[in-house]
């Protein structure tokens, strides 16, 4: 009985302080260090590029171009096709902002074609500027065309989440 | 003669037909880069020599594994951009077949035990992309042959990172007569051809983008090697190296 006037006579401010000390220290005691100022972001991505051949390294193409969408930028991929059906990508992406590096690996499908296709997923490995610290990951889809002496290309469409 | 002297020589006579089985017919492997520039587009051609004793005919082919790095630039060429069906390539030839699906050529030569004498005779091979399957590069390995047994043979086989595999089959020289011996085969990837594209609605010829080699050159330089299995049940595994570009590695 003491105590329930005690505790309606609290007053809420003073209440509201002494819980988030409490959390606090218990926080503090715990080793788990205080959220960051800044709430982390999270983008829905789709971009796509069409990315002209630039060299080869036997089984790697290195292709280059510009990147339209979420995160525009000049995109450059490095594209392994052994001739096993999954293939894999580097891939990195400057804009103004900062850049994004990823990997990728996908399933080629129709080879003996000149537009082969490929599905698969890419996650996020490293970024710098704006985008330091990202993560992520999505799908990915692409065609390597070869229709030609100088029709030698890729295209690529990303769809995913970044959080940064 | 006592029961250990009998058994001592039977003993030494399995020996010397297991060491005369293996010994039947040996095989060595040649490949060349033309040029061998790494980094840059190339033709490949490949070859094996199978010989046997003086005038002995070497036990046919059953199968061929071929290993090769699996970071040549094949996948990634230019080569094999159409497809070609088999009945179509074992009906009519590689003529039939559609240009672009042409990825290479070259020649054979087989041995023909005729009436206690040896004839040879050469055909042609052609190397065409057949439908995928499963997502995988499907070569079509064709050899025609026209006198004096005219026969055509496709071997279809999957492009693997790396490995190629072949299943040969054994074809008869006249009826009940024992089976052709395959003695030499040397074919190029890629080379003279000539693919066609569509530009404002016309064919328009081009040349295929080459196999490209690795930038880089594997410590010894890049290896080759090849499992050959023969009717006789014996196998011989030749390797080859083709050695880096001098001051290149």
């Amino acid at each position: 009985m003491r105590f329930a006037r005690w505790a309606r006579g609290f007053d809420r401010s003073t209440g509201r302080t002494a819980v988030l000390a409490a959390l606090a220290i218990a926080v503090a005691a715990m080793g788990i260090p205080p959220a960051r100022a800044a709430a982390a972001r999270t983008l829905n991505v789709r971009d796509e590029g069409k990315l002209r051949f630039i060299t080869s390294d036997g089984s790697e193409l290195i292709d280059e171009g510009d990147a339209a969408g979420t995160l525009p930028g000049n995109l450059r991929a490095y594209f392994v096709y052994n001739g096993e059906p999954t293939v894999s990508a580097r891939f990195t992406i400057e804009g103004h902002s900062g850049s994004i590096s990823g990997k990728a690996k996908a399933r080629l499908s129709n080879p003996n074609s000149s537009e082969p296709s490929f599905r698969g997923a890419f996650s996020i490995t490293g970024a710098s500027g704006r985008y330091a610290h990202a993560r992520g990951s999505g799908e990915l889809f692409g065609v390597f065309i070869r229709r030609g002496e100088h029709k030698y290309w890729l295209t690529v469409q990303a769809i995913g989440k970044i959080t940064y | 003669m006592s029961r250990a002297q009998i058994l001592t020589i039977a003993l030494a006579l399995c020996a010397c037909i297991t060491g005369s089985a293996s010994a039947a017919q040996s095989v060595s492997i040649s490949t060349v880069f033309t040029p061998l520039r790494l980094g840059a587009p190339t033709t490949v051609s490949l070859g094996f020599q199978i010989s046997a004793p003086a005038g002995q005919v070497p036990s046919p082919l059953t199968g061929v594994d071929f290993h090769y790095p699996s970071n040549l630039g094949i996948a990634t060429s230019g080569l094999g951009v159409a497809s070609c069906a088999v009945a179509e390539l074992e009906a009519h030839g590689a003529s039939a077949c559609p240009p672009n699906s042409q990825m290479g050529s070259g020649n054979a030569f087989v041995e023909i035990p005729v009436g206690g004498e040896i004839d040879t005779e050469k055909g042609n091979i052609a190397l065409v992309a057949g439908p995928s399957q499963n997502g995988y590069i499907r070569l079509l390995v064709a050899a025609t042959g026209f006198s004096p047994v005219a026969a055509r043979v496709v071997m279809p086989s999957l492009l693997e990172a790396g490995d190629l595999k072949l299943t040969v089959p054994l074809v008869e020289s006249l009826p009940g007569a024992p089976y052709l011996s395959v003695v030499r085969v040397q074919v190029t990837l890629g080379g003279n051809l000539t693919y066609y594209e569509r530009r404002h609605g016309k064919l328009v010829p081009y040349r295929p983008k080459s196999v490209v080699l690795p930038k880089t050159c594997p410590r010894g330089g890049f290896r080759f090697s090849a499992t050959f299995s023969f009717l006789d049940g014996t196998q011989a595994e030749p390797r080859r190296t083709v050695a880096c570009p001098r001051g290149r590695r």
